[in-house]
């Protein structure tokens, strides 16, 4: 059992540092005890290895937690300290030691020579170059690249020989171009350079072309001037562009909340006849519910456990039950006595409003309150030189899933039907034999539940506080009206269009302005269409 | 034509503008402080505020209570009075110690050497008061015809102007805008409008240009109860009521409901944005917090407690609330808005016609316990 939970631990250390092959280790080993009989060759083996492990190895030697070790006059080992164990690094096994071996080791605290430190740094800098991943190849040619340092001008090129992957060529001759921008060595191959520069529409190198452009003007070189200005022109445009896309992007990602929002909205609203008021109440449970569980996860597991990467997959489903859960029993004993009497719901649901508010006040304070995000959804994807948060990528797929779920729900289960019969007339559903109440109690968990996991999604992009769903309720509403009240396609449709409107006007006119002329527009809109994009059909007057 | 329904009516406005507008001001002029009867300087300001709600909520009552249209925008026509009073206020705030001049703070603050084009008339306190008029009324008038000739009403109506405050008070919030490259200074963004000097030549914070303001406000109370009574009870008035009860067939008898609705609805903006102009120098400040959708909910929560479509329902109910408010924040900092907020749901589940309509609630109630007590066959309906 013991063995077991060692075996364990160490694949878990072992996957925290990144290692895998041994033959780096023993390189390691050999380097830090001095028994290489040449070490320039050494070094340049580690650096072409493209293992991470050497840049966490030599991290370590230089902060001191690796020790030299001569058990009992035999040959020395040398051992790292992880997390309180002693671990030889050519066999990564622990070794069991007495106290008095232990002060040993810890006397014999081993440290790179200064020379060696000077060298080492030029592998772990250039150590990511061959790494297996392409997107560290990519990076690592980039930061190596704008450094402008003439000693890896050579690496790179030596390095582009062997490179298969073309995207990771690509960034290895821009890193080169742009290296070669401080260390051309004749005029021709620097108007190359910039030429290439400009083609690869490379963003890095644009303010070092534009330096060159200005001296370049000074000196009336116009040919290089020429080129250099080109060049630029080029890199701007591909900004451009990049401003857009990026601009309907975040559209799209803040469209996906407010629709996951305004769905369980149309649902209450357009379905039920109640104007939820305290509808952005059930986003912030969603939220808390993400902060709860990160508490918990962290406090159970420890933030560094793959245990703890969990916590935010779990808070999806817990937050839709706690959120559906409330909603149900508010539908009983509340909200029973406002359909179809839009108005008092209105003045109701605010006063439920408030109270929900201060209760969050009262739980988790009056400051908004921090949420961790899991790995996955931390980092950022890049596609064509957008950068692209996953935690939004994420939430525009989540969308789409909710808005499947809702669909099929509506038209593929009984439930559906009922509540399709329920909203088209409550009387005559009621006499053919229907549960309405049972159907409205779990048409309103569901709307409030849609909510909730809008909240959870929230929680990481935006801050998760007792306000939080005020900020959404206007605009969720808006996208109600706009859609067409009741009809989900609608809603769909005018929460991505006002998203992507709101982030196209932002950059234009800031984000305050943008927001009052989102406002204006929608306002006009239903001067042309009063009903909303898909206003209901319906042969009553009042309607 | 009988503006009162009843003698107990006539007898309650009566009291109401004795108290109010003789008794209050005269305790508070010549009753030594310390004695019982002393009318404080502290409440002449609480109370003044309250009238000045109190109007804005029978202001919205007209709206909601008698034409059927619930306005989320309501506390936006009070709040844009304020600010052109209170700009008035600001321009007569005197040369200020730290910068000199006699331009308000924030443009100091901001680099402004010379008042921009759109201050300068409010120096004038005639064109203030007109434009603590005008404003809300413009708006109110360019916002209705937009949203009642292409017929949105209902719940509709009230989500667009929900909307619009929204936008409005994000704009106030703000400090200075930019439009087509050009750079606007505002209204002072968070802070607003304050540390005000002097109010047509007299000290703002003088007792008796308080006590002034105060007996104005009473007496403005007054004048748009008069002004509501009478009109309900015109042929105006009547149309008004029949298109809260069925507007479909107003508009088939031929009446232009539209234009109907639009002259309330600027009516009602105007009525509004005078009491924010007496609001501002009774509380000494107005700031884009008091614009905040929340802030027309509050004023709609006020005629629902009240009694929305009665006279003095909206005058109870902002009261009643202002106080109930004033007492739980002092006495429950930390749970204040959940007695509100349960407030609120009880009325609107429990009482369907607000304190107003109590009385006619209980009546049966009261019935049958008497009539139990008289041990009479007392019909109970």
């Amino acid at each position: 059992m013991k063995k077991s939970l060692f075996v364990l631990l160490f694949t878990l250390v072992a996957n925290l540092w990144g290692q895998d092959d041994p033959r780096v280790r023993q390189l390691l080993e050999d380097l830090a005890l001095e028994r290489a009989d040449d070490q320039d060759a050494l070094l340049d083996e580690l650096a072409n290895s493209g293992d991470s492990f050497v840049t966490s190895f030599v991290d370590a030697w230089r902060t001191g937690e690796v020790y030299q070790y001569a058990p009992d006059g035999s040959d020395p080992i040398i051992v790292i300290k992880v997390s309180e164990a002693y671990i030889q690094l050519s066999t990564w096994e622990e070794l069991e030691l007495t106290p008095s071996q232990i002060e040993e080791i810890e006397d014999n605290k081993s440290r790179p020579s200064r020379r060696l430190r000077r060298t080492l740094s030029r592998v772990t800098d250039t150590v990511d170059l061959a790494s297996k991943d392409v997107g560290t190849r990519k990076a690592a040619a980039l930061k190596l690249g704008q450094s402008q340092n003439q000693e890896y001008l050579e690496i790179l090129r030596a390095r582009l020989e062997k490179e298969e992957n073309s995207s990771a060529a690509e960034a290895l001759r821009e890193a080169i171009a742009i290296s070669l921008l401080a260390n051309y060595s004749s005029p021709e191959e620097l108007k190359e350079a910039i030429a290439a520069l400009g083609e690869f529409r490379s963003i890095g190198a644009k303010s070092k072309i534009e330096t060159i452009r200005d001296k370049a003007l000074e000196e009336g070189d116009e040919d290089l001037a020429a080129i250099a200005t080109q060049s630029v022109k080029y890199i701007e445009d591909h900004e451009a562009i990049l401003r857009h896309a990026g601009s309907i992007f975040r559209g799209i990602s803040t469209g996906s909340i407010l629709l996951i929002v305004a769905f369980g909205l149309a649902i209450t609203f357009g379905l039920m006849g109640i104007i939820n008021m305290a509808h952005g109440e059930f986003v912030a449970i969603g939220g808390y519910t993400c902060y709860v569980m990160n508490q918990f996860f962290s406090e159970a597991y420890g933030t560094q456990s793959d245990a703890y990467q969990w916590f935010f997959w779990c808070s999806i489903p817990l937050s839709f039950l706690v959120a559906g859960t409330l909603g149900w029993l508010l539908e009983i004993s509340f909200f029973r006595f406002l359909y179809k009497r839009p108005l008092e719901s209105l003045l109701a649901t605010w006063g439920l409003s408030m109270v929900m508010r201060q209760m969050f006040r009262l739980i988790f304070g009056a400051a908004n309150v921090q949420v961790g995000n899991p790995e996955v959804l931390s980092g950022n994807v890049e596609f064509w030189g957008l950068a692209m948060s996953e935690a939004r990528i994420f939430a525009i797929g989540f969308a789409g899933f909710v808005a499947l779920l809702t669909w099929a729900l509506l038209t593929k289960t009984n439930l559906g039907l009922f509540i399709r019969a329920v909203m088209q007339n409550r009387n005559m559903a009621s006499s053919l034999g229907i549960p309405v109440k049972r159907v409205n109690s779990l048409t309103f968990a569901f709307g409030c539940g849609l909510a909730a996991m809008a909240g959870a999604v929230l929680s990481q992009i935006g801050n998760v506080g007792p306000e939080m769903g005020q900020a959404y309720i206007v605009q969720s509403f808006m996208v109600v009206v706009v859609g067409g009240v009741g009809n989900l396609l609608g809603a769909g449709l005018s929460a991505l269009g006002i998203g992507v409107v709101d982030q196209i006007l932002q950059p234009l006119i800031g984000p305050i302005m943008g927001t009052i002329a989102v406002l204006f527009i929608i306002i006009l809109f239903l001067q042309r269409k009063p009903g909303g994009l898909f206003p209901t059909k319906s042969r009553s007057m009042e309607d | 034509m009988k503006l009162f329904d009843n003698k107990i009516e006539f007898g309650g406005f009566l009291m109401a503008g004795l108290v109010l507008v003789f008794v209050l001001p005269l305790l508070n002029a010549y009753v030594p402080e310390g004695s019982a009867l002393h009318f404080s300087e502290y409440h002449i300001g609480l109370w003044g505020k309250y009238i000045t709600w109190a109007i804005l909520a029978m202001s919205l009552n007209l709206l909601w209570g008698y034409t059927g249209l619930l306005c989320l925008c309501q506390a936006l026509f009070f709040a844009l009075g304020a600010y052109a009073f209170g700009m008035y206020l600001m321009l007569h705030a005197g040369v200020d110690p730290v910068y000199n001049t006699a331009l308000p703070d924030f443009m100091d603050f901001q680099g402004y050497t010379s008042l921009p084009w759109y201050w300068k008339p409010f120096g004038s306190g005639a064109f203030a008061i007109v434009a603590s008029m005008v404003i809300p009324g413009l708006l109110a008038l360019v916002f209705g015809y937009l949203a009642f000739s292409s017929r949105i009403k209902g719940v509709y109506f009230s989500i667009l102007t929900q909307a619009l405050t929204y936008a409005l008070s994000l704009f106030f919030f703000m400090n200075t805008a930019t439009i087509f490259g050009k750079s606007f200074i505002l209204f002072g963004g968070n802070n607003g409008l304050n540390n005000f000097g002097e109010i047509f030549g007299f000290g703002v914070n003088e007792a008796s240009t308080k006590r002034t303001v105060f007996v104005g406000s009473a007496l403005l109370l007054l004048v748009v109860y008069l002004l509501i009574a009478w009109l309900i009870k015109t042929k105006f008035g009547m149309v008004q009521q029949a298109i809260r009860d069925s507007e479909n067939r107003v508009r088939f008898s031929g009446y232009s409901t539209t234009n109907y609705k639009l002259l309330i609805f600027v009516g009602s903006a105007m009525i509004a944005g005078i009491a924010g102009a007496f609001y501002v120098p009774q509380v000494g400040g107005i700031n884009a917090n008091e614009m905040v959708p929340a802030k027309s909910l509050d004023v709609v929560v006020w005629v629902a407690l009240g009694g929305r479509g009665t006279k003095f329902g909206p005058v109870i109910g902002a009261i009643v609330v202002s106080v109930i408010k004033s007492y739980a924040q002092v006495e429950f900092p930390n749970s204040w808005l959940i007695i509100l907020g349960a407030i609120f749901m009880f009325v609107v589940l429990f009482m369907p016609n607000g304190l107003a309509g109590l009385p006619k609630q209980l009546a049966p109630l009261w019935a049958r316990i008497r009539g139990n007590a008289s041990t009479s066959a007392t019909p109970v309906s």
